[in-house]
C-alpha cells in the first residue's frame, strides 16, 4: 500500500495546503475521489474552485453552494460517496451566529450590524476563520468518514491554522471585556488601555464606528464561551493523529520556497504533515541521441530548439525539487506530471492514479 | 515629472502602476520587469512590494527588500538622465505610524494607539490594514517620491479586497480621518491620469476566467483605468512545429535516426496541445476582455535570475497587441 493510500484509509481529516497556482484544489478533489473509491463517505470543502471543477463537483454559484451536494456517479463503489461544498465565508459566519445566538432577535441584531457585515464579507482573514469554523461543523456532525479541506494559498494557510488560537486571544483581551460589559458607559471605562483604544478608534474612524463596534461586541457577548470552546476544539482537531496535512507545490522556485517555509511552519505548529506533492512537473524529453550543431533556420531547427528548451526546463525543475526532497526526509514526496485536463471526473481519476503512485 | 519619451506610451501616462494577478501567475516578476523597463528609459522608479516579497530586490540586482527604501539599481545613462530603481516594502504597522505622524496626531494618540495594540485597532476596523498601505502609497505619490511608483499587490483572492478597502471603509465610517483617508485613496485609484492597473494572467482557462472577473471588479466597481493586459508565460508558436520531425528534417535535407525523430515528435506534440489551448484562451479574451495585450515568453527555467528580467522587460516594451473587440 502506498503512502497516500494509507492516509486516505486512516485519516478522518485531510488538509491540503501550499502556494497559489499549483493545483491545490484539484489535488484535494482527486484525493477525495480516491478515498470515496475505497468505500468511504467523503466530503471535499473547497475555497475557490475554478469554474469547470466546480461544475464537475456540482457546486453551483455561492447562493446554493452552502449545503453539501453529492457528486453523482463519482464512484463505482456502492459503499463510497463523494460530497462537495464550496466555502462561502459570509454564509458560514451567518450560520455560526444563528446557531449560537441565544435568540432570533439577538441573531438579527448581529447580522444587520455594519461592523459585522464588513467583517463577515470583506475582512481579509474572515475566510480563513470560516474554513476552520466549517471544519468544526463537519467534523462534529459525523456524517462523513473523511473531510478533505482545501485551504487558501500558503501565507494565508498559516493564518487559517492560527485562527482558533487568535479568537481565543481576542476574547481574552481587556478591551474585549470592556466592550462587552453590559450597561457600562464608555465614559466610565477606566482601564487605561481600553480607554485609549476606544479614544483612538473614535478619533481615527469616527464615533459611528465605535458605536457599531460596541454594539457588535455586546451582541456577541453571550456567545463568547461557546465560541471559545469551539475554537479550542478545532485547534485540537487540527493536531489530531487522524488528521493529515498534504503540502502541494509546483517545481517552480517561488512555489518551492514558499512550500519549504510552510513545511517548517507546520512542523513548528505541531500539525501532522504526512505527504508532499509536487504538481505540474514538466516531462523530461527523450534524448535526441545525435548532435545537431549549426542547424540553419528552418522547421527542424524550430523543433530542436523546443527540445533543447524543454530539456533545460526539466533539468532546472529537478534541481529546484531537490530542496523540497531534502526537507521531506522520511515523508513521502510524490511527483505529478503536468496533465492536460483534470477538471472533469475522468481527469480527477487520472490525477488520483498519479497521487497514489499506481 | 512624466516619464521620458522612450518608455512605451501607455506607461508614460501614469504615476502609479498597480500590478495585480492571482497567485502563481508571476505578478511580482511582471512588476519588477516593468520597473526595469521604465528605469531603462531614464525614469526614477519606486517599486513597492505590499506583501513584502523580499526576493524582488535580489532579482533586480540589489539586496532583499525591507521597510526602508533602498536603491536597487542605477542604470547607465543613455543620452538623457540615468534611471534608477528603488525598492521597499510597506507593512500596515509602519504605514500606521507614518500616518499618525503625518497627520500631526500628538504623542498622546500615538501612545494610545500603541497601548491598545495595533492589531486590535486594525482588526476591529475592517479593511483598515489595507487602507493604511494604500494611504501610504497615496502619500508617496503626493510627495512625488518617484516618476513612477509600481505597486506589487498581494496575490490570490486578496487583490480585490485590498483595492476595495477604501470604498468599503467609506461605507462604514461616515466621518473622521479614516473617512478622509478612504476618500483620498478612492480618488487616487479612480484618477486615470495618476493611477493605472496592470493585470497579469496566464494563457490558461482558470487564470483567464479570473482576470475577466477581476477586470469587471476594478473597472466597474472602483473606476480604475486598465493598462494593457500582460499574458505571462506564453508558449512560442514556431512555424516548424506544424509538421512531423521526418518532414522537418527532409525540408532541411537532414536524415535523422528513428529515436531522434521520436524524441522530437514527442516534444512537438506536447507543445502543440499547449499552443492550441493558448489560442483558445486568446479567443476568449478577445470576446470578454477587449484590452490590448502584452505577451511575455515562457522562459525555460524554474528559477528566475536577474538576466531573465531583461528578456521580460524587452517584451513589455513592445507595442501591445490589440485583440478583436466585440463586447
Amino acid at each position: 500500500m502506498t503512502s497516500l493510500e494509507s492516509v486516505l484509509r486512516d485519516a478522518s481529516l485531510l488538509v491540503t495546503c501550499g502556494p497559489g497556482g499549483v493545483g491545490k484544489t484539484t489535488t484535494a478533489a482527486a484525493l477525495a475521489l480516491a478515498a470515496a473509491e475505497t468505500g468511504r463517505r467523503v466530503i471535499v470543502v473547497t475555497v475557490d474552485p475554478a469554474r469547470r471543477l466546480a461544475d464537475t463537483l456540482g457546486i453551483v454559484d455561492s447562493a446554493g453552494a452552502d449545503d453539501p451536494c453529492e457528486v453523482i456517479g463519482a464512484t463505482g463503489n456502492p459503499d463510497g460517496s463523494l460530497w462537495a461544498q464550496m466555502l462561502d465565508a459570509e454564509s458560514t459566519f451567518d450560520r455560526m451566529i444563528t446557531d449560537r445566538a441565544p435568540d432570533q432577535q439577538r441573531a438579527q441584531s448581529i447580522l444587520s450590524n455594519p461592523i459585522y457585515r464588513s467583517i463577515a464579507g470583506s475582512l481579509a482573514g474572515a475566510q480563513e476563520y470560516m474554513a476552520i469554523e466549517r471544519l468544526h461543523q463537519l467534523s462534529t456532525g459525523g456524517d462523513y468518514d473523511l473531510i478533505v479541506i482545501d485551504t487558501p494559498p500558503s501565507r494565508h494557510a498559516i493564518d487559517l491554522l492560527g485562527a482558533p488560537d487568535r479568537l481565543v486571544t481576542f476574547f481574552s483581551h481587556p478591551v474585549y471585556r470592556v466592550l462587552t460589559v453590559p450597561g457600562r458607559s464608555l465614559a466610565r471605562v477606566t482601564n487605561a488601555g481600553s480607554a485609549a483604544f476606544l479614544w483612538a478608534i473614535r478619533r481615527l474612524a469616527g464615533p459611528k464606528v465605535v458605536e457599531d463596534a460596541i454594539e457588535f461586541f455586546r451582541a456577541l457577548s453571550g456567545m463568547e464561551a461557546g465560541l471559545r470552546q469551539r475554537a479550542s476544539e478545532t485547534a485540537a482537531i487540527l493536531r489530531d493523529e487522524r488528521t493529515a496535512f498534504v503540502l502541494v507545490s509546483s517545481p517552480r522556485a517561488e512555489a518551492i520556497d514558499e512550500a519549504a517555509h510552510l513545511a517548517g511552519a507546520l512542523r513548528d505548529g505541531g500539525y501532522p504533515l504526512q505527504a508532499m506533492v509536487i504538481n505540474l512537473v514538466n516531462p523530461t524529453p527523450l534524448p535526441l541521441g545525435v548532435e545537431l550543431p549549426d542547424l540553419a533556420a528552418g522547421p527542424l531547427a524550430d523543433q530542436v530548439e523546443l527540445h533543447r528548451e524543454l530539456s533545460a526546463l526539466a533539468a532546472d525543475e529537478a534541481k529546484e525539487m531537490l530542496a523540497l526532497r531534502a526537507l521531506a526526509h522520511e515523508l513521502p514526496l510524490i511527483e505529478v506530471p503536468l496533465l492536460d485536463d483534470v477538471q472533469d471526473l475522468v481527469g480527477l481519476a487520472g490525477l488520483s492514479q498519479y497521487l497514489l503512485e499506481r | 515629472m512624466a516619464l521620458p519619451r522612450s518608455a512605451p506610451d501607455w506607461l508614460s501616462r501614469t504615476r502609479v502602476l498597480v500590478v495585480v494577478g492571482k497567485g502563481g501567475v508571476g505578478t511580482s516578476t511582471v512588476a519588477a520587469s516593468l520597473a526595469l523597463l521604465a528605469a531603462n528609459a531614464g525614469a526614477d522608479v519606486l517599486l513597492v512590494a505590499v506583501d513584502g516579497k523580499p526576493g524582488l530586490g535580489p532579482l533586480l540586482g540589489g539586496a532583499s527588500l525591507g521597510p526602508t527604501e533602498q536603491t536597487l539599481r542605477t542604470m547607465t545613462p543613455r543620452g538623457g538622465r540615468a534611471g534608477r530603481i528603488r525598492g521597499r516594502t510597506i507593512s500596515p504597522e509602519q504605514a500606521f505610524g507614518d500616518y499618525l505622524e503625518l497627520k500631526g496626531f500628538g504623542s498622546l494618540l500615538r501612545r494610545a494607539a500603541r497601548a491598545a495594540s495595533f492589531d486590535l485597532i486594525a482588526g476591529s476596523t475592517p479593511g483598515m490594514k489595507h487602507l493604511l498601505v494604500l494611504g501610504k502609497i497615496k502619500e508617496l505619490d503626493r510627495e512625488r517620491a518617484a516618476d513612477l511608483i509600481i505597486v506589487d499587490v498581494p496575490p490570490a483572492g486578496h487583490a480585490a479586497p485590498f483595492l476595495r478597502s477604501a470604498s468599503a471603509l467609506q461605507a462604514a465610517a461616515a466621518s473622521g480621518p479614516v473617512r478622509d483617508q478612504a476618500d483620498e485613496v478612492s480618488a487616487l485609484l479612480a484618477d486615470h491620469t495618476r493611477c493605472q492597473c496592470v493585470m497579469v494572467t496566464l494563457p490558461e482557462e482558470t487564470p483567464v476566467n479570473e482576470v475577466i472577473e477581476l477586470a469587471a471588479d476594478l473597472e466597474d466597481d472602483l473606476g480604475m483605468a486598465l493598462a494593457p493586459l500582460v499574458v505571462n508565460a506564453c508558449w512560442p508558436d514556431r512555424p516548424g512545429l506544424s509538421m512531423t520531425a521526418a518532414t522537418a528534417a527532409r525540408r532541411q535535407q537532414i536524415t535523422l535516426p528513428a529515436a531522434t525523430r521520436r524524441a522530437l515528435d514527442e516534444v512537438v506534440r506536447f507543445s502543440l496541445v499547449r499552443v492550441d489551448g493558448q489560442r483558445e484562451q486568446f479567443a476568449r479574451l478577445d470576446d470578454a476582455l477587449p484590452l490590448p495585450r502584452l505577451l511575455l515568453p515562457r522562459l525555460p527555467v524554474a528559477r528566475l535570475l536577474p538576466q531573465h528580467l531583461d528578456v521580460l522587460a524587452a517584451a513589455l516594451a513592445a507595442e501591445p497587441v490589440v485583440g478583436r473587440v466585440s463586447r
